[in-house]
């Protein structure tokens, strides 16, 4: 009986001090992960459509409830203008979803640079989307709002040859993209007048947002 | 156990050198040995945690029952494990990339449970302390001389940089998985040759 | 079932009858000089290069071990000149000389030595090498590629590659007549399909190899096919394209009979021959490489010791 009772003493005791031990330290590294993540995941396509940008996107960043989702926003300032943003959308693709990352111009409605985060697409083939630059160049300056379709669909989007399924899902991404858009800009202005208010890093306060 | 800390450290770096000797642990050994720097931190994350559940498991020998000791050394081993896997992710984002699954898979590695269950349950702190480093230690150095081998012929690159001219042709086998059984048994063919005399 | 070939053994002592393994793999040379010299009339010089180049370092890593593990050199019984030999009928014309010295070190330490030496490889070392170097350096190993600046009056388009991306269609003025007398692409000993059959004949004829195995191989490989074929003859090629090119002769002679990795008896030496032929065609048809046979016979090698356990009943053992 003695022996039960230390048994189970020990361990919960032992689960305790654990269990206590890895939720402080969860506390303790819970930002500087998430910041790593975006860093190293979607941080080249998002710095690669800032380019030029003079503040850090990485760091001004906000969520807004869309329905049931939550999504983060990035926020790029040129010229000391705060009028765009970057977000994510998804795409089917071949081999699952497509990643994209959307910068827009508030002020024009005309996206600013379009950046694959993550595929699974056949390497080589629809890879492509993301090592070859042209292709997603070809976004750039286009109006957000209009749909997106290959041309074999009779659409403007220049397929890669050889990743037409791929490229479908590339301009699905984006249609998507467009129809976020429409669904929160109201908002989206809102916090950016925000931004360009305070024009201080709001790190802080994006927590709660 | 007449022997000194000195001797428990060092017997893990040559003679219990734990891939090639004990052939404990091959499964981040196979894995994770593309290249020198993976090799590397995957051995001191091992060593970390192999150091700190030694010592605890030392410290709490004559608490914990013995019908629940694997039990509580799995629940010590864990916590140190989602310690580094923690820590990797806020510190050394890329490193952790590239690990992936198997940093929380030290959980499993039988060198640290091994060495828990063998070694520290039954001796005191300073050598569980000792022995836990000696073969942490060794583990990586096995580690990292096999991610050493494997990057030069398989990618022709040391530490990232090129080794051989433009005109190598990388030996692609190697840093792919039925390379790395064919490159360990190689090593362990070599280790057995220095070793008999 | 079948007719079991009885022995009978009569008391010692024994004669010699004079077959060793130096015999044998001479042999197996000597049959396969005519491929090989053919090989050699139609790319010229690089190949005797190659064809050299792989002998002598196959002997020297076999020298190399020997001195290292401290076992008697055995270079003298010829087996390391023989997978030299073999390795290099596989290889294009244009291998470079590293390709072929990784491959020897592969065919003969981890192919053949680590295992025990001769007798023990559970592969064949030839094979195992060409595997490896196949994962590793596809550009080098791929006919089309390396040979494009050999002209011939026939056409050198790689028949299994143009056949794998073009369909059928672009295999349709290919005589294999034409492609058995060599007048095709490949390894330098791979390509002329009618020196390879004499030479397997009179291996089976010395009692070198057993026509069980070929024979199985090569109707594995008629068969399936056949059978792809009629399926849809637009899609997949006919049974004897599939005789007459790639590896599929020298795999059925030279490859497949390789002694210690083939099964001893008669049921099982059919098993073995005939699942190679169907999975070197599978994975001709709808795998992703162009030629199988390597693949396959590695295949067939893991299930030898499985098939091997058909044999017939210990006479006088109560089971």
């Amino acid at each position: 009986m003695r022996e039960l009772i230390k048994m189970v003493v020990v361990l919960t005791v032992l689960s305790a001090f654990s269990g206590g031990l890895l939720a402080s330290l969860r506390n303790g590294t819970k930002d500087k992960i998430e910041y790593q993540q975006l860093k190293f995941v979607k941080g080249p396509a998002i710095l690669d459509i800032f380019k030029g940008a003079t503040n850090n996107p990485l760091l001004d960043r906000f969520k807004l409830k869309d329905g049931t989702v939550e999504r983060s926003f990035f926020v790029g300032k040129f010229n000391g203008k705060t009028d765009t943003v970057a977000f994510e959308s998804y795409g089917k693709g071949f081999g699952g979803d497509i990643g994209l990352m959307v910068g827009v111009n508030l002020d024009t409605n005309k996206i600013v640079g379009v950046g694959v985060t993550t595929l699974s697409e056949t390497p080589g083939v629809g890879s492509r989307a993301k090592t070859d630059p042209s292709f997603v160049a070809q976004f750039k300056g286009r109006p957000l709002e209009e749909t997106f379709k290959v041309k074999a669909d009779g659409g403007q989007v220049d397929a890669l040859s050889g990743a037409t399924v791929t490229s479908r899902g590339v301009a699905a991404g984006l249609t998507d993209a467009g129809l976020i858009y429409k669904r929160l800009k109201p908002e989206l202005e809102k916090k950016l007048k925000n931004f360009s208010t305070k024009a201080v890093k709001t790190k802080k306060g994006e927590k709660n947002g | 156990m007449a022997k000194s800390i000195t001797q428990e450290f060092v017997k893990g770096l040559w003679e219990e050198i734990p891939p090639f000797r004990l052939v404990l642990g091959l499964c981040p050994t196979l894995a994770v040995t593309k290249t020198i720097q993976d090799g590397i931190g995957m051995g001191v994350a091992t060593t970390f945690v192999l150091v700190c559940s030694n010592v605890l498991v030392s410290a709490m020998r004559n608490i914990i029952p013995s019908k629940v000791r694997i039990a509580a050394f799995i629940i010590i081993i864990a916590t140190f494990v989602t310690v580094v896997e923690l820590l990797m992710q806020a510190f050394t984002y890329p490193l952790f990339l590239s690990l992936g699954i198997f940093i929380p898979l030290i959980v499993v590695n039988c060198i640290v449970l091994g060495r828990a269950e063998a070694f520290a349950s039954k001796n005191a702190i300073m050598h569980s302390l000792a022995d836990g480093l000696g073969i942490g230690i060794g583990f990586t150095l096995a580690l990292a001389s096999l991610g050493a081998v494997r990057e030069v012929f398989g990618s022709g690159t040391f530490w990232g940089a090129p080794v051989f001219g433009p005109s190598f042709h990388p030996f692609s086998f190697m840093i792919e998985a039925p390379g790395a059984f064919v490159c360990l048994g190689l090593m362990l063919c070599i280790m057995n040759l220095v070793g008999k005399k | 079932m079948f007719e079991q070939k009885k022995f009978t053994v009569s008391h010692a002592p024994f004669w010699h009858v004079g077959s060793s393994v130096s015999t044998r793999s001479y042999n197996i040379i000597f049959a396969a000089l005519p491929a090989v010299l053919f090989g050699v009339f139609t790319y010229g010089i690089p190949a005797v290069g190659v064809i050299a180049l792989s002998v002598s370092s196959a002997i020297t890593w076999e020298i190399a071990f020997n001195k290292v593990a401290k076992r008697p050199p055995c270079i003298g019984d010829g087996n390391a000149a023989m997978i030299g030999l073999l390795l290099a009928m596989l290889l294009p014309a244009t291998a470079p000389w590293w390709l072929v010295i990784t491959g020897t070190f592969v065919a003969v330490i981890i192919g053949k030595q680590i295992y025990g030496g001769i007798g023990a490889n559970p592969f064949n070392p030839v094979l195992v090498s060409l595997a490896i170097l196949t994962l590793s350096w596809k550009n080098f190993l791929d006919f089309n590629e390396v040979l494009v600046n050999y002209d011939f009056s026939y056409p050198m388009a790689y028949p299994l590659a143009s056949l794998k991306h073009f369909g059928v269609f672009a295999i349709s003025n290919l005589k294999p007549a034409a492609l058995l007398m060599g007048q095709q692409s490949g390894g330098i000993g791979a390509i002329f399909g009618l020196g390879l059959i004499l030479g397997g004949i009179y291996l089976i004829i010395r009692g070198y190899i057993r026509w069980e195995i070929s024979i199985s191989f090569l109707a594995g490989v008629w068969i399936t096919a056949l059978l792809f074929n009629m399926a849809d003859p637009a899609h997949y090629a006919g049974p004897v394209f599939h005789l007459v090119t790639g590896y599929t002769l020298i795999g059925a002679f030279f490859l497949a009979t390789e002694d210690s990795s083939s099964p001893v008896n008669f049921i099982p030496m059919l098993i073995y021959g005939a699942s190679a032929g169907v999975l070197t065609v599978l994975i001709r048809n709808i795998g992703a490489f162009a030629d199988g046979v390597v693949f396959a016979i590695l295949i067939a090698n893991l299930i030898n010791p499985l098939v091997d356990k058909i044999r017939p009943k210990a006479l006088g053992k109560v089971i």
